[in-house]
C-alpha cells in the first residue's frame, strides 16, 4: 500500500484556503443536495399525499 | 505493506496487552456477526418463498437472533475494540489497569452469552426456554429472565469499558494539563457520553419492570411507558453504531486515501451535536402509538430533523479530506481527481461504499422522520430497507473495511489476501444495494416487516416500482451476496490470523489540515455539554413520561401477559407448519454447542 | 474557529433543507390537515372489553350525516369484524384495540395505519372515495402466528352497504 509524503510528524497547520479548496466536494454534494430535494418532493408531495386514505382527524 | 522505518514500531509491539482486549473484542464480534449472518440468509430465503426450511413459527426465533447478535453484539463489542485502540493510541499510554479492562470485556461476553442462550433455545421446545421477542422486546410479548437480565449484564459491562477510558483519560490529563484532548479520545468520551444518558433508560426499563416481570413478581407491565424507554434508548444507538465509523472515517480514512482531516474543529463540533441531540428524538420511532400526544411528536420531528445536520456536516469534511488525499497524490480536475485514489485498497474502497451507501439511507431516514409521511411506511419493509443502508452499510461495512487496516498492527500479521478483500467489499455493496432497493419499493407498496410470509390469501399487493414476486427475487439474490460477501471477509480473517508475524506494519496517522487548537476551548468541555444534553432529554421526556405514566399507571392498565414462547393452539396455522424441523435442529445444536 | 467558505455554504444549504422538511411536514398538517395518532381516547381495560359497549361487538354503524364508525378488535390472530365493511364517499373514524398484545392496523397500499396497543384505543379518521377491497394487515410482531393476521377493509357502495346493516347478520 502506497504511502504518502505528508506523514512525518509535520504539527503545522496550513490553513485551508490558503492551499486547498474542496471544489470537488462541494460539486459532488451539491449533486447530492439536488437529488434530496427532487426526491424529497416527489416522496413527500406526490407519493405521500396523492395516496388513498389519508388520515384527517 | 508499509515502507515505513524499521524500527518503528506498531500498536502491539507497544501495547501488547491493550492489543490482546481489542483482539478479542473484535473476534467476538465477528463472532456475533457470522451467526447473524446464518440467520440473515435463513430469512432472506424464507421470507422470499425461495426456501422454507424451518417452520414459520420458528422465524420469529431466527429473527431475534439476527437483530440481537447483529445490531446489539457485532457492533457493539467492535465499538468497544475499536474504542480500547483509539483511546491507547491517541493519549500513547497504557489503560489504567488491564484487570479492570479483561473484567469489563468479561462481564459483557458472559452478559451476551446469557442472551444468546435464552435466544437460541426457542428453537427447542424441550427446553422451556426463550426470547421470541424480537431486538425491541415489546410486552405484554415476555420472554425468558435470562433474555432481560443477560442484556442488564452487557449494558454493564459496557459501562465499566467507558468508565475504564475516562479514568484513563483522566491520569493522561494531570499529565498534560495544558493540552487539547486528542481527537479520538475526544470522540471516545462524547460517545460515551452519550451512551450513559441513553442506555439509563432500557436499563431502568429492564431492570424495574421487565426482568420483574419475567420473573413473577409483578404482574404485568405498562406496554406504552416500557416503550417509550425502550426507544428513549433506541434511537442513540443508532449513533452508538454511528459513531465509531465516523471516528474511522474522520480519523483513518483521509490517511487511507493518502491525505488529512480536512478539519479537527468541525469533527468536535459534529460529535458534540450528537451528544445533545442523538437522545431527545426518540419518540420519532412511536408516530403512530395512540398513547402519546401529536404535540410530543411534533417536538421530536423537529429535533429529529436538526440531527441530520452533524451527518451532513460530515459528508462534507470526509470528502473534503479524501479530496485533499487525492489531489495531494497528483489529481486534478473538477471530478478527475477521484481517480486518483486508492480504490485498489479494500479499507478505502470498502469506507467509501459505505459512506456512499449512507447517503441513500439518510434519505430514508428523512422520509422516516417525517412525522406524518411516516403513516405511508410504518412497520413496512421500507424500513429494514432504510437501516440495512446504515447501520448494515455505513456501520457494518465501514467495519470490515477498518479491520483490513487494523488488523495487522494489533496482530502483526498481514492480511491474508488484499484481493478477495477488495472484492468482498464490492460484493456487500452490490447484494445491499440490491435487496435494499427491493425492500424500499415493496415497502411503498405496503409490504410489512418482521414477517415470515409477507404474502397473505385475502388480497394481492398492487405493482409499483416492480412486482411483489420480481422484488423478492431481488431480495433473495441481494441477501444471498452479503451472505457470501461475510463468509468471505470472516475466511480471510481466519486465515490471516494464521500467518507468520512479520514487521513494518506499523502505521502513523498525520495530522489534520486545520488542528485541535484552531477549536474554540469549550468543545472540550464536556461537563458543559452533558449538562445540555441532559437538559435537552429532560424537556423532551419528562411530560411525555409523566402523560404515560399518569394515563396508564406505572403497571399498566389491564393487559395480560404474554409468554412468547408458549406458543397458542395452532390449528388454524397447519397448513403453515412444515416438519422440517430437523434440518435447522442440527444447525442450532452444532451453534448452542459452540456458545456453552 | 475557522470554517472554509464552502463548508459554510453547505451549512446554510443544509439548514435550508431541514427547513424545507420541517415546513413540508407542517404543511401536511395545516393543509391538506394530516393528523397524527394521538391520545385522544381514554386507556381501556384489555381484560374487560365485553364491557365495553363499542368493542363487545365490533362492528361499523353510521354516527352522523356520511359519518361511520367502526369499532375493530386485533387479537392473537385476526381483527373483528372481518371483513371491514364502509361505505364509499363517505367519512369513517376506525377505533381500533387490541384484546391481548400489541398490533398493528395498516391497510395495504394507503396511508391508514396505526399502531394497536392494549389498554389504549387508536383513532383515525379517513375519508374513502370510490369502491375498492383494502388488505388489511397486523404490521407489528405479535407472537408466532403473526404472519396468518389479516383482514380486509371494503369499501362497497352506500346500497351494499345499507343492504348488509339492515339485512341483520354483520360481518
Amino acid at each position: 500500500m502506497p504511502q504518502n509524503e505528508a506523514e512525518s510528524g509535520v504539527t503545522e497547520t496550513i490553513g485551508p484556503d490558503e492551499e486547498f479548496d474542496p471544489i470537488g466536494t462541494l460539486t459532488l454534494i451539491g449533486i447530492y443536495f439536488v437529488i434530496l430535494v427532487l426526491a424529497w418532493v416527489y416522496i413527500y408531495y406526490i407519493e405521500f399525499l396523492g395516496r388513498d386514505l389519508v388520515v384527517v382527524g | 505493506m508499509s515502507d515505513a522505518i524499521e524500527a518503528e514500531q506498531s500498536f502491539v509491539d507497544k501495547f501488547p496487552q491493550e492489543a490482546r482486549v481489542v483482539r478479542a473484542a473484535l473476534l467476538s464480534s465477528f463472532f456475533a456477526l457470522t451467526l447473524g449472518a446464518v440467520f440473515g440468509i435463513v430469512q432472506t430465503l424464507h421470507r422470499t418463498d425461495v426456501a422454507r426450511i424451518i417452520p414459520s413459527t420458528d422465524y420469529y426465533t431466527v429473527l431475534t437472533a439476527h437483530g440481537v447478535f447483529m445490531v446489539i453484539s457485532f457492533t457493539i463489542f467492535f465499538l468497544v475494540g475499536l474504542f480500547t485502540w483509539a483511546v491507547t493510541r491517541s493519549l500513547d499510554r497504557p489503560l489504567i489497569d488491564i484487570r479492570i479492562t479483561w473484567t469489563w470485556y468479561a462481564i459483557m461476553a458472559v452478559g451476551m452469552t446469557m442472551t444468546g442462550v435464552s435466544i437460541l433455545a426457542g428453537f427447542f421446545p424441550a427446553l422451556d426456554m426463550s426470547a421470541d421477542v424480537l431486538f425491541t422486546f415489546y410486552a405484554p410479548l415476555q420472554a425468558h429472565p435470562m433474555f432481560y437480565a443477560g442484556l442488564a449484564v452487557f449494558i454493564v459491562g459496557s459501562w465499566i469499558a467507558g468508565a475504564d477510558w475516562f479514568r484513563t483519560f483522566l491520569a493522561w490529563k494531570r499529565d498534560h494539563p495544558d493540552e487539547r484532548i486528542p481527537l479520538q479520545t475526544f470522540m471516545v468520551l462524547t460517545t460515551m457520553a452519550m451512551w450513559y444518558i441513553a442506555s439509563s433508560a432500557v436499563a431502568a426499563s429492564v431492570l424495574i419492570f421487565l426482568l420483574p416481570w419475567s420473573l413473577g413478581f409483578i404482574d404485568q407491565v405498562n406496554p406504552t411507558l416500557t416503550r417509550t424507554l425502550f426507544w428513549f434508548f433506541g434511537h442513540p444507538v443508532v449513533y452508538f453504531w454511528l459513531m465509531p465509523a465516523y471516528l474511522l472515517w474522520y480519523t483513518v480514512l483521509p490517511k487511507i486515501a493518502g491525505g488529512r482531516l480536512f478539519s479537527d474543529p468541525l469533527a468536535r463540533v459534529v460529535f458534540v451535536l450528537f451528544l445533545l441531540l442523538s437522545t431527545p428524538v426518540g419518540i420519532h420511532h412511536q408516530y403512530l402509538d395512540p398513547g402519546i400526544a401529536e404535540g410530543f411528536k411534533f417536538i421530536s420531528m423537529t429535533n429529529t430533523m436538526f440531527l441530520l445536520l452533524p451527518s451532513l456536516l460530515t459528508a462534507f469534511t470526509v470528502v473534503a479530506s479524501v479530496e485533499y488525499g487525492a489531489r495531494q497524490r497528483g489529481g486534478t480536475g473538477l471530478l478527475g481527481w477521484l481517480t486518483d485514489l486508492p480504490w485498489r485498497d479494500p479499507a478505502f474502497t470498502g469506507m467509501m461504499l459505505a459512506g456512499l451507501m449512507f447517503a441513500a439511507g439518510g434519505f430514508s431516514g428523512m422520509v422516516n422522520a417525517g412525522m406524518n409521511i411516516n403513516y405511508m411506511i410504518h412497520n413496512t419493509i421500507w424500513v429494514p430497507g432504510h437501516f440495512h443502508l446504515t447501520v448494515g452499510t455505513a456501520v457494518a461495512l465501514t467495519f470490515m473495511a477498518a479491520t483490513y487496516w487494523i488488523w495487522p498492527q494489533i496482530s502483526n500479521k498481514p492480511i491474508y489476501s488484499r484481493s478477495i478483500g477488495l472484492f468482498q467489499v464490492v460484493v456487500w455493496f452490490i447484494g445491499m444495494a440490491l435487496m435494499s432497493n427491493a425492500m424500499h419499493a415493496q415497502g411503498i407498496m405496503g409490504v410489512p416487516r418482521r414477517t415470515a410470509e409477507p404474502e397473505y390469501s385475502g388480497f394481492e399487493y398492487a405493482t409499483m416500482f416492480g412486482g411483489f414476486e420480481e422484488l423478492n427475487v431481488q431480495i433473495a439474490i441481494g441477501g444471498t451476496l452479503l451472505f457470501v460477501s461475510t463468509v468471505l471477509f470472516i475466511g480471510n480473517l481466519v486465515l490471516t490470523m494464521g500467518n507468520p508475524k512479520v514487521s513494518g506494519l506499523a502505521e502513523s496517522l498525520p495530522p489534520a489540515l486545520s488542528g485541535p487548537n484552531d477549536a474554540p476551548k469549550v468543545l472540550d468541555s464536556l461537563r458543559l455539554w452533558v449538562g445540555i444534553a441532559l437538559t435537552l432529554v429532560v424537556l423532551a421526556y419528562a411530560l411525555p413520561l409523566a402523560a404515560i405514566i399518569n394515563r396508564g399507571g406505572l403497571l399498566g392498565p389491564g393487559v395480560g401477559t404474554y409468554p412468547a414462547w408458549i406458543a397458542p393452539t395452532l390449528d388454524a396455522l397447519a397448513a403453515a407448519v412444515t416438519p422440517l424441523v430437523g434440518a435447522i435442529g442440527k444447525v442450532a445444536a452444532s451453534l448452542v454447542g459452540v456458545i456453552l | 474557529m475557522h470554517i472554509h467558505a464552502y463548508e459554510k455554504l453547505w451549512l446554510a444549504a443544509s439548514i435550508l433543507l431541514i427547513l424545507l422538511l420541517i415546513g413540508s411536514v407542517t404543511y401536511g398538517a395545516v393543509g391538506p390537515g394530516v393528523a397524527m395518532v394521538t391520545d385522544s381516547e381514554q386507556p381501556i381495560d384489555a381484560q374487560a372489553l365485553d364491557e365495553d359497549d363499542r368493542f363487545s361487538e365490533p362492528r361499523v354503524e353510521q354516527v352522523g350525516d356520511n359519518e361511520y364508525a367502526a369499532y375493530v378488535v386485533a387479537y392473537q390472530f385476526g381483527f373483528e369484524p372481518t371483513p371491514i365493511v364502509v361505505p364509499e364517499n363517505s367519512t369513517v373514524t376506525f377505533y381500533i384495540t387490541s384484546r391481548d398484545v400489541i398490533h398493528g392496523f395498516e391497510v395495504a397500499g394507503t396511508n391508514a395505519n396505526t399502531m394497536v396497543v392494549p389498554g389504549e384505543v387508536s383513532q383515525i379518521t379517513v375519508e374513502t372515495d370510490d369502491r375498492q377491497e383494502y388488505g388489511l394487515i397486523c404490521n407489528e410482531y405479535c407472537g408466532a402466528g403473526h404472519h396468518v393476521m389479516e383482514g380486509k377493509v371494503n369499501v362497497v357502495s352506500q346500497a351494499e352497504f345499507d343492504d348488509r346493516n339492515d339485512g341483520g347478520d354483520d360481518a
